[in-house]
């Protein structure tokens, strides 16, 4: 199939978003042919602004606009308790629940030596520095159940032994709202290694 | 359980072929290079979702045909369980009550199935390698969470290897770090540890009984657990662990200079003694070939105190290795309670009762007829 060089060049853009291959981007390249031109100008201007205007807080390392991010730069939250996720999007996922009303830290990953991330190659060194002038007493470690996120967390207790302050680990198990029998065995045996008196 | 219809198609030397089967056993017939062992190792890749022959599926498809399909109907306890496989050159896709299996994991297990062909006899022979994947298979058939922690464990035994080889060649100094996926490693190793010792002592104590009869009251085999980190099977999880932290304490400049863990789970073995020797070592041919078949029936016992039903077992070409003794006391054991397939080139040597009753059906360059 030849496609003009400009249609083709559309399609090779979209092919690079993850979970589109060849067929879908080409019903998109074509449906952006159909579009208004100011629809289109507008949607380009998005792309751009969102990689441009875009950073990182120098504080907890969540995306934002504005330096330091809004969470960081809300009073009414609580200075005290920090919860330490592996991405942005943790955060997101946590501010969801609106139940959480203390700070995060964004750690970028997760270590895995396997793929060359040692503890230096994420996000600890500016949490040590948090601690160190912010009035901290918990630390809440949120980083994902399995191998390489269990390793970031014990890895951070280890390190924040020392200070004192109190370090917890969310909790693992079924999720609410689910039934027992649906449950996979892992979570299931895991469920039970923490069950507590009621 | 048994199974009572298998139908292949484009597997191995079958174009397309059906056949029915009773719970009882059956003897199946035929010519070196006829495709006997290829029923055999159908029904065993319909159970484990791969092959004992080979790790490479693509093998089991039919030459110059792009998929294989495996089906059988197994009938267990509580009514038949329809089940599929389908070997593409992209990979395989498992049916279970016609629902589509997401994980292997949860697809093996359904159906369970001992094998013992002339291979095994590596078991005895063998480097330790085989008998912990024999270990591992045999433990995961009845435990998914097992496989869960193997799994875990290799990953883990990883992600510590890279970072020794990283401390080893200076490009990372934190010690602390290694201590983490030390205590991450000894974690999932003591569970593993523990569920062996379970394992192997269960084994142990169905296969007594069993070599004591095949070797007529002569021989008493014992099988021992042999980890290497010394641990004892009284010990309780928190012991173990303090056991193995003191030792990876002691070896921790020793695993640096080396860049790799030295101790655990994947260095593990077991051995096999009769009348108190070693049969790895000190065992005839046929003391060696009496203790891989005595461990097979023994996990026939096991599965079936563990699940509540017996497996169904695979006997290729290995009756025709037994003398006449040994042969009557496998099928006596076998008598009607566990679907039987046998594969041999004749029968006539064979005098029991168990064979006359058998079905019997002969094969003849991917064609099988039932001899009535």
């Amino acid at each position: 199939m030849h496609y003009p060089e400009p249609i083709s060049k559309l399609i090779d853009s979209f092919m690079k978003l993850p979970g589109i291959g060849p067929k879908t981007a080409a019903r998109l390249a074509f449906f952006v042919l159909s579009m208004k031109e100011d629809t289109v100008l507008d949607f380009a201007k998005a792309l751009v602004n969102a990689k441009r205007n875009l950073s990182y807080c120098s504080v907890c390392g969540h995306i934002t606009d504005q330096d330091p991010c809004y969470i960081c730069e809300d009073q009414r939250r609580d200075r005290r308790i920090i919860c330490v996720v592996q991405d942005p999007k943790d955060v997101i996922a946590m501010e969801k629940m609106k139940e959480y009303s203390g700070l995060y830290h964004v750690l970028h990953g997760a270590i895995s030596p396997m793929d060359g991330i040692g503890p230096e190659d994420i996000n600890i060194p500016d949490l040590l520095k948090r601690l160190q002038d912010e009035e901290v007493q918990e630390i809440i470690l949120a980083t994902n159940p399995n191998i390489e996120g269990e390793a970031t967390a014990m890895y951070i207790s280890r390190l924040l032994k020392p200070t004192g302050i109190k370090i917890t680990r969310i909790a693992h198990g079924l999720p609410v709202g689910g039934d027992l029998e649906y449950a996979d065995e892992v979570t299931l045996s895991k469920a039970l290694e923490g069950r507590r008196e009621v | 359980m048994y199974i009572e219809h298998l139908g292949l198609k484009n597997y191995r030397n079958y174009e397309d072929l059906t056949i029915n089967f009773e719970n009882k056993v059956n003897v199946i017939l035929g010519e070196n290079a006829q495709g006997k062992t290829n029923v055999m190792e159908s029904i065993y890749v319909l159970a484990m979702a791969k092959s004992h022959r080979t790790s490479n599926d693509k093998e089991l498809i039919r030459w110059d045909e792009e998929y294989a399909t495996i089906e059988g109907r197994v009938k267990k306890s509580h009514g038949p369980l329809p089940m599929q496989l389908i070997i593409s050159k992209k990979g395989k896709k498992a049916k279970c009550n016609h629902l589509e299996q997401q994980k292997l994991s949860q697809y093996v297990g359904n159906m369970n199935v001992v094998m013992f062909a002339p291979e095994d006899l590596t078991l005895v022979k063998g480097s330790p390698q085989v008998r912990r994947r024999f270990i591992d298979m045999e433990i995961g058939q009845v435990s998914p969470i097992y496989l869960h922690e193997i799994g875990q464990y290799q990953k883990i035994l990883q992600q510590r290897n890279h970072y020794l080889k990283m401390l080893q060649i200076k490009k990372q100094s934190d010690e602390t770090m290694l201590d983490i996926l030390t205590e991450q490693f000894i974690d999932k190793a003591v569970r593993i540890v523990s569920k062996r010792y379970e394992f192997l002592h269960l084994l142990q104590k169905w296969a007594i009984p069993i070599h004591s009869g095949i070797s007529r009251g002569l021989e008493t085999l014992k099988i021992e657990y042999k980890p290497s980190v010394d641990v004892s099977e009284e010990q309780d999880l928190s012991k173990m662990v303090e056991v193995f932290t003191h030792k990876f304490d002691k070896i921790k400049t020793r695993e640096i200079e080396r860049g790799t863990t030295l101790f655990g789970p994947h260095r593990d073995d077991m051995l096999f003694f009769v009348n108190g020797r070693d049969v790895q070592t000190f065992g005839s041919q046929g003391q060696q070939r009496t203790t891989a078949l005595s461990v097979k029936l023994a996990e026939i016992e096991l599965i079936h105190s563990e699940i509540g039903e017996y497996p169904i077992l695979l006997l290729d070409d290995v009756l025709s290795e037994l003398d006449d003794y040994r042969q009557s006391h496998l099928l006596n054991t076998i008598q009607g309670k566990v679907q039987t397939f046998v594969t041999t080139t004749n029968v006539d040597g064979i005098d029991h009762q168990t064979l006359k009753e058998a079905s019997t059906f002969t094969v003849d360059s991917g064609t099988i007829k039932q001899i009535l």
